[in-house]
């Protein structure tokens, strides 16, 4: 039953649809990809960015090159399309941008909060944090000492405030409870955006709730792998897997016991979508878990663009663009360490 | 290989060949360990992995340990911190990095196990990075290999041209 997005979408938001379509379309193709690993310096590399929609980004560098630099610039770029889509957007997609941008956010604070730890100026992290994730309280992160001081003096007027609720206590911030919030506030936000979605309702939420679903399945996946040997205990990892998604609840009960690979991949044979991409881990190519995960992003990315009238073209498109962007990183590391065997372990997106 | 010389006294050169093995041993970890950390950016984030995540002062988690072997040449080893006899003695470096600031030599009684550098990048770091620092571990038993091996070369080098020159005056008909 046609719920009649396609009557209306465009009054407020066709123009940004157009856009941003067209953005995909200037995501670097297979022969670019193929020109780009066979570069010798990065010096070439950033000659062959410069014939692609990327042109001079870099002409304000001077010597030497570092991936470092060619990363930043590239979020900058991606950055700078995207505040153009949140600066020209109507309710209700301002508020799906503003979403996607909490992830960032997540990830700054954290950032913040680490730097503290180490005894880092916060100069020298405001500089390093996300440009996506920034919010006025940043420089402010890291005086709290605790997640309620953090909560009750800084984050409470920020985006991130609705995500506290299951992280309030007064433990010392330390790597162990730093971590554990991380995943927390991570939890809380995917299943409000989640939430947000579901309810909004229309083609938007035919697209989106399958690829959160996957985020969260993903999540519980990797917190499970990176989570055997440490001193993470199996109460705790149960705490920090996001309550939707596909494995929800009773593949996530399975993961929570996990205490090997092997058992995980048991786990994932329940699950049609999940038992060939943990069968693909390893093997020949020696891909990881990350990589499997990663190229199913990509294919369900792409899949976004199929479908008209939804705020999911803007979520895809930056989800691509990121991915592009750990590929030619990932080509600039080879280059920069003269490591060519696994220049081709890039995931290639049109 | 020896050169007999006053009764037979013979110089045993060390092993070129062998430093050439270990040397070529270390290269592929360091590759390796680079790679894995490039690869542990990759899953984690550019700026999840770099200088932003650990402080300018750390305690190290193995020192060198030089001992006095055969000859009177010294030997190197890599062992953990805090793990030394009090009466051994020898060369004794603060890990095998190089940090500006002092460092505190801790008493080897009363040292706490280092904390695992892995922490640093959080609890729940990915595979790639276990591997990063596993293959620099690798590399660095073999740097202290490879400086033993150094050492006996030097020494055997030293050694053969001074036997050279004693030949040169014993023989007869030089002047």
């Amino acid at each position: 039953m046609l719920e009649g997005a396609e009557l209306y979408f465009n009054v407020d938001h066709g123009y940004l649809e157009g856009l941003v379509r067209g953005c995909k379309a200037s995501l670097l193709t297979q022969q670019d990809y193929i020109n780009l690993v066979q570069c010798e310096t990065l010096e070439d590399l950033k000659i062959h960015l410069q014939t692609t929609d990327y042109g001079n980004f870099l002409a304000n560098h001077t010597n030497p090159l570092t991936v470092s630099k060619i990363d930043t610039e590239m979020r900058k770029r991606l950055c700078g399309e995207f505040e153009y889509f949140r600066n020209h957007s109507l309710e209700p997609l301002s508020t799906f941008l503003t979403y996607m941008t909490c992830s960032y956010m997540i990830d700054n604070v954290i950032l913040l909060m680490n730097g503290a730890l180490q005894k880092k100026s916060v100069k020298e992290i405001l500089g390093k944090c996300h440009p996506l994730g920034r919010f006025t309280e940043m420089e402010a992160v890291n005086i709290a000492e605790t997640p309620s001081d953090l909560f009750n003096a800084i984050l409470i007027e920020t985006p991130l405030a609705p995500f506290f609720q299951d992280c309030m206590s007064e433990n010392a911030l330390d790597e162990l409870n730093i971590e554990l919030l991380r995943n927390k506030l991570y939890k809380s936000y995917l299943e409000a955006f989640y939430k947000f979605c579901k309810n909004h309702g229309d083609v938007t939420a035919e697209v989106m709730c399958p690829i959160l679903e996957f985020e969260a399945d993903r999540r519980a996946f990797i917190i499970t792998l990176n989570s055997f040997g440490t001193e993470l205990s199996k109460e705790d990892r149960e705490t920090l897997y996001p309550t939707f998604g596909k494995l929800y609840p009773e593949g996530l009960r399975l993961l929570a016991q996990a205490e090997d690979f092997d058992q995980m991949k048991n786990v994932a044979d329940h699950y049609g979508v999940y038992k060939p991409l943990l069968e693909a881990v390893g093997g020949s190519g020696g891909k990881t878990l990350e990589d499997v995960f990663y190229e199913r992003e990509v294919q369900m990315n792409v899949l976004a663009f199929n479908r008209q009238f939804h705020y999911g073209v803007f979520y895809a498109y930056v989800k691509l663009k990121e991915q592009e962007i750990r590929n030619i990183v990932w080509i600039a590391e080879c280059i920069s360490q003269r490591h060519r065997t696994k220049i081709n372990s890039y995931i290639p997106i049109l | 290989m020896g050169t007999p010389l006053d009764g037979g006294s013979r110089v045993p050169i060390g092993c070129p060949a062998k430093l050439r093995r270990v040397t070529r041993k270390k290269v592929a970890p360091d590759l390796e360990g680079w790679l894995s950390l490039a690869k542990a950016r990759y899953a984690m984030g550019a700026k999840s992995v770099g200088p932003l995540q650990y402080a300018s002062h750390m305690e190290p988690q193995v020192c060198l340990h030089a001992s006095e072997a055969q000859e009177g040449l010294q030997k190197f080893k890599v062992v953990r911190a805090g793990v030394h006899a009090p009466e051994e003695v020898g060369t004794r470096e603060a890990g095998l990095r190089r940090r500006k600031g002092p460092t505190k030599t801790p008493e080897p009684e009363s040292s706490e196990a280092p904390q695992d550098p892995l922490n640093w990048f959080g609890i729940l770091v990915p595979h790639s990075l276990r591997q990063a620092q596993a293959s620099f571990r690798d590399g660095l038993q073999l740097a202290a290999d490879i400086a033993s091996l150094q050492n006996r070369i030097d020494w055997g080098r030293s050694q053969l041209r001074g036997l050279q020159e004693k030949l040169k005056q014993l023989e007869p008909g030089a002047a």
